[in-house]
């Protein structure tokens, strides 16, 4: 369970990202997160798990506060957490391997992970994770030699191999052509469903969201300005987000067809 | 119907050349005062190509090659002085590299740990050797080692620095994201990104140590610099020559290996990119460029006549 309450993010220079937020997601969901670009939506993501910190408000995950842990115990929090990013944030020059064990490294000892030793009870789980996005024959080879679906689904292996409760998606396809995008939110679709992890998605494109999206939450000027289930989001809703009427670079399809 | 004149805009006055020729000017005169206050005799350039001759068939018409033994040996040390040093300077520079790069360190430790290696770098290993090292550790390869190691220290601490201050931040803001440890994140999020161009410095520092171990046995350091002092001090030409010979060709299969290595570490590391099903987004599609690599590949072209 992820609990925002009165939430506020203020960036230095005065930008407020997120305003007196309040909201609840409870565990098992497939949440997509629609908005503008600087709508929020990327600080709304990252304050679930610390990376952006709060100016105001709380958020808990599992009752236990993201704002105030520090150290250690802001660690374990994030260490329950997956993260995967737009442009995949891969270490390009090593393996896809040593990228997916980056998931292992909260449950690693320090001296073992600066040496390289990983426990084969650790390997075992990274190949586990690259095997569930099918990509386990590339464990080897080196992350730069991978096509850009490939390497999100690294990404994807990385979340899966921390044995997350929740995994945070931003925006995971906008580098990436329609089918790939598809073959990637089919992906965690697939783990949402299978292993019950919360799923928290950033997504631009209106048709993706409603495809994949099985509670909509709109995001504007760092508000929420709409909550409610996929099916319901119609043009209207979609258009009351974006405060503006919707064009075709709104939608994936339509983007891919120009 | 009349023609009517359309008024065309104004045509811009040429820019000054003023500037351009005081600079000239300057440069002229910098050359004159310099030629004439160094007192060169320049007549004895004239028969410059009479010395030369006359020296180079002292020297290798033919070298004592009874002297190779010795020569090669003295050779041996001065590269072992070198490689010595470069691992010193390697293993000291890496931490303090970090230390120094802004985006993993913090402000004040970076620009303290930099202005120290400023300060190691302002001092040639030449100086080095002979107003530190001599005095502490006796004439010999051990202070030329050390002066190499420390001076060392200096510019490859500083190129790690730029290396690290280079890197692609998302690996790291996703390896913080897992939950790792500070330690951990520089290790899986920094050091891969980093290691080759690193491993690459610090082969061409040794081809430059090389150079300098060679130099530093004129003042008492040992190695094949010492063997040339000493030959050239007897006028025994043809003792020297070998020494030269042996300096030459060492030196040039040296950097031959060396600028291989690095070669292949170089454009080894990612240089091949499948973009396959990523959209044209250049910016994204696109190793991001960073100096650190445009300079790494840069050095790994670089030639033998860099010292």
């Amino acid at each position: 369970m992820i609990d925002f309450k009165n939430a506020s993010v203020t960036y230095p220079g005065g930008v407020h990202a997120l305003r007196d937020l309040t909201l609840q997601i409870p565990d098992g969901e497939m949440v997509v997160i629609v908005g503008l670009s600087g709508a929020g939506k990327s600080t709304l993501i990252r304050a679930i798990n610390g990376l952006v910190p709060l100016t105001g408000g709380d958020v808990t995950v599992d009752g236990k506060s993201v704002a105030k842990a520090r150290g250690g115990e802001l660690r374990r929090i994030r260490s329950r957490i997956g993260m995967i990013f737009q442009t995949f944030n891969l270490v390009k020059r090593t393996t896809v391997l040593n990228n997916v064990l980056m998931g292992r490294l909260h449950a690693t000892p320090t001296w073992r992970s600066l040496v390289g030793r990983y426990r084969p009870g650790d390997v075992e789980i990274a190949m586990r994770a690259l095997e569930r996005v099918g990509i386990v024959e590339k464990a080897y080879v080196r992350a730069a030699n991978l096509s850009g679906g490939q390497q999100q689904r690294v990404g994807i292996a990385r979340a899966l191999a921390q044995e997350p409760k929740i995994i945070l998606a931003d925006e995971p396809v906008a580098s990436l052509d329609p089918p790939t995008s598809h073959m990637v939110m089919r992906d965690l679709q697939r783990i949402n469903r299978e292993l019950g992890i919360t799923t928290i998605v950033n997504l631009h494109f209106l048709d993706l969201a409603k495809v994949y999206g099985d509670r909509i939450i709109g995001m504007r000027d760092g508000q929420l300005v709409y909550d409610g289930s996929g099916a319901q989001a119609d043009e209207n809703v979609f258009r009351d987000i974006y405060g503006r009427s919707l064009t075709a670079d709104d939608v994936l399809e339509a983007a891919a067809t120009r | 119907m009349t023609a009517s004149v359309i008024p065309l805009p104004r045509r811009p006055e040429a820019p000054s050349r003023t500037k351009r020729n005081l600079t000239v000017l300057a440069t002229l005169a910098l050359l004159v005062w310099a030629l004439l206050s160094v007192d060169a005799e320049l007549d004895r350039l004239v028969d410059l190509p009479a010395r030369l001759a006359s020296m180079f068939d002292r020297m290798f018409l033919p070298p004592d090659w009874d002297y190779f033994g010795t020569a090669a040996a003295a050779m041996v040390a001065s590269i072992q002085m070198a490689w010595i040093g470069t691992l010193i300077g390697a293993v000291i520079s890496l931490p303090l590299g970090f230390f120094g790069a802004r985006n993993v360190s913090s402000g004040p430790v970076s620009n303290m740990v930099r202005l120290f290696l400023n300060a190691v770098r302002a001092f040639p290993e030449l100086v080095l050797a002979v107003v530190v090292f001599v005095p502490i550790a006796g004439l010999g390869p051990v202070a030329g080692t050390l002066a190499i190691g420390v001076h060392s220290v200096g510019t490859l601490g500083k190129l790690t620095a730029e290396a690290v201050e280079g890197i692609d931040p998302g690996p790291v803001e996703a390896a913080r994201a897992t939950g790792a440890r500070p330690l951990q994140v520089q290790r899986w999020g920094v050091i891969p990104q980093v290691l080759p161009e690193v491993v690459a410095f610090w082969l061409y520092r040794f081809e430059i140590n090389l150079r300098a171990a060679a130099v530093l046995g004129i003042v008492g350091a040992g190695g094949i610099g010492q063997i040339l002092s000493n030959t050239l001090e007897y006028r025994r030409f043809d003792k020297a020559g070998m020494a030269i010979l042996i300096i030459i060709v060492a030196t040039i299969l040296i950097d031959y290996i060396s600028g291989t290595v690095r070669r292949r570490i170089i454009e080894g590391s990612g240089a091949r990119r499948i973009q396959g099903d990523v959209l044209e987004q250049p910016e994204l599609v696109e190793v991001p460029a960073s100096p650190l690599s445009e300079r790494g590949r840069a050095m790994a072209r670089v030639d033998t006549d860099v010292g």
